[in-house]
């Protein structure tokens, strides 16, 4: 989760949203830059005394500032793509869970080995405990085992909702009538929040994603603790 | 007979034609290549221009980077000036020093530094931003005061010290944000 008035990305705690936060301070570098240089000659031509008044055109800057900033685009649009093609590799996923969004709630069904479902509420503010994050937690967490592939089937049951894990570089929108497929990996245990991220009526801002990362045996537990109390 | 001397005549006119609009051919060429890259408007007409004449009246300026206007500040001279000019016409060190700057601010309205002299504008845009940004000041401490409801429970700083204390707990951020800035063996921040 994000700490009170933070600006930047959270630590990332997947391998993909490493790799997004490698590329965006690539970009985020590249766009300093250009903004800086750019600055320095605003600056430089207002502040100027002096005034050329023969110069007409030059062919030369026309074709290093049309050749450079081509150059520069190709610079950035390469890792991009190579992102985007890294997130579509075949991955062999361990489990397959299906996020299924709800006005306003979701629901979460572990069918690989036996019935497992349940929905998952945001903890409303009177209801907190003292120290819990308002309009994050909810009752009932997706657990997943850490360090292990897992596909995440996503749709609706009314209308758009979009499940997103920022931490983990996930944003997937949730379509009735259709499954979007998201697969990640979780690098550390931990609790990782998200919330809805398409608007889907009065309380779409009250329907968080909490999802967390426990070892193998913690997870096996707790999917037979849960299919008991079922 | 006749029209074969002509033929052979005029082939003759046509070699030496050929020979002379080789070296035509060549300059016409180079003319060409030059043509393509200059971007004069006259030179890519293919008929003749019409010469342009400039009808406009002289103008009077003051710029720094064009210093010398097409005309002269005072068009009409009282007498006194135009005796002035004609003492101008004569050796300069016989004019007095009000007469030279007399003699200036006839050719001229406003000197180098009058014209780079910068004005107080700067005070009143500073001025009228600090009283803007004074003003939102106040409306924002207004609505504070009489329109928003009061903060959650969540956001007491008891709360709020439970909750830090949750998130160094769960390693929020642990790599390079939260928890990353707190020191677990000595119990405090970095």
């Amino acid at each position: 989760m994000a700490h009170p008035s933070q600006l930047g990305f959270q630590d990332a705690a997947s391998p993909l949203m490493e790799e997004l936060l490698h590329f965006h301070d690539h970009a985020l570098m590249i766009v300093i830059l250009i903004s800086t240089m750019v600055l320095y000659i605003i600056v430089a031509m207002v502040t100027a005394q002096l005034t050329d008044k023969l110069v007409l055109d030059s062919q030369e800057i026309e074709v290093i500032w049309t050749v450079l900033p081509a150059i520069i685009l190709i610079l950035i649009a390469l890792p991009s793509l190579r992102i985007l093609y890294l997130m579509d590799e075949i991955n062999d996923p361990h489990l397959t869970i299906k996020a299924l969004g709800h006005q306003w709630y979701w629901s979460y069904e572990y069918t690989d080995y036996q019935d497992l479902g349940f929905d998952s509420y945001m903890i409303p503010t009177q209801d907190l405990t003292p120290g819990q994050f308002r309009l994050l937690e909810a009752d009932h967490r997706m657990v997943i085992p850490v360090e292990s592939p897992i596909r995440v089937l996503i749709s609706a049951e009314d209308v758009l909702h979009s499940w997103a894990v920022p931490s983990l570089g996930v944003k997937v929108d949730a379509v009735p009538g259709r499954l979007n497929q998201a697969t990640f990996i979780v690098s550390r245990p931990g609790v990782f929040y998200g919330q809805c991220s398409e608007i889907c009526g009065a309380n779409h801002s009250f329907m968080p994603v909490v999802v967390e990362a426990v070892p193998l045996d913690h997870f096996e537990n707790w999917s037979s603790l849960m299919i008991e109390d079922a | 007979m006749k029209s074969g001397v002509n033929e052979s005549l005029s082939l003759f006119t046509c070699f030496q034609m050929l020979h002379l609009t080789a070296g035509r051919v060549g300059s016409l060429l180079a003319r060409r290549a030059t043509a393509a890259f200059s971007t004069s408007s006259a030179r890519m007409a293919s008929h003749d221009v019409a010469e342009t004449t400039d009808m406009s009246k002289p103008l009077y300026w003051d710029r720094v980077d064009i210093p010398l206007p097409d005309r002269p500040y005072k068009d009409t001279l009282t007498t006194g000036d135009q005796s002035l000019k004609k003492k101008e016409q004569g050796p300069w060190s016989q004019l007095s020093k009000e007469e030279k700057v007399a003699l200036y601010r006839l050719m001229f309205s406003q000197t180098f530094p009058e014209i780079k002299q910068r004005s107080a504008e700067w005070k009143s845009v500073l001025g009228g931003i600090f009283i803007l940004i004074g003003f939102t000041g106040l409306i924002v401490w207004w609505q504070k005061a009489y329109v928003y409801p009061p903060a959650p429970r969540t956001f007491d700083a008891d709360w709020q010290a439970k909750q830090y204390k949750r998130m160094l707990d769960m390693r929020v951020n642990p790599i390079e944000g939260f928890a990353a800035k707190w020191d677990y063996e000595k119990g405090q921040w970095k």
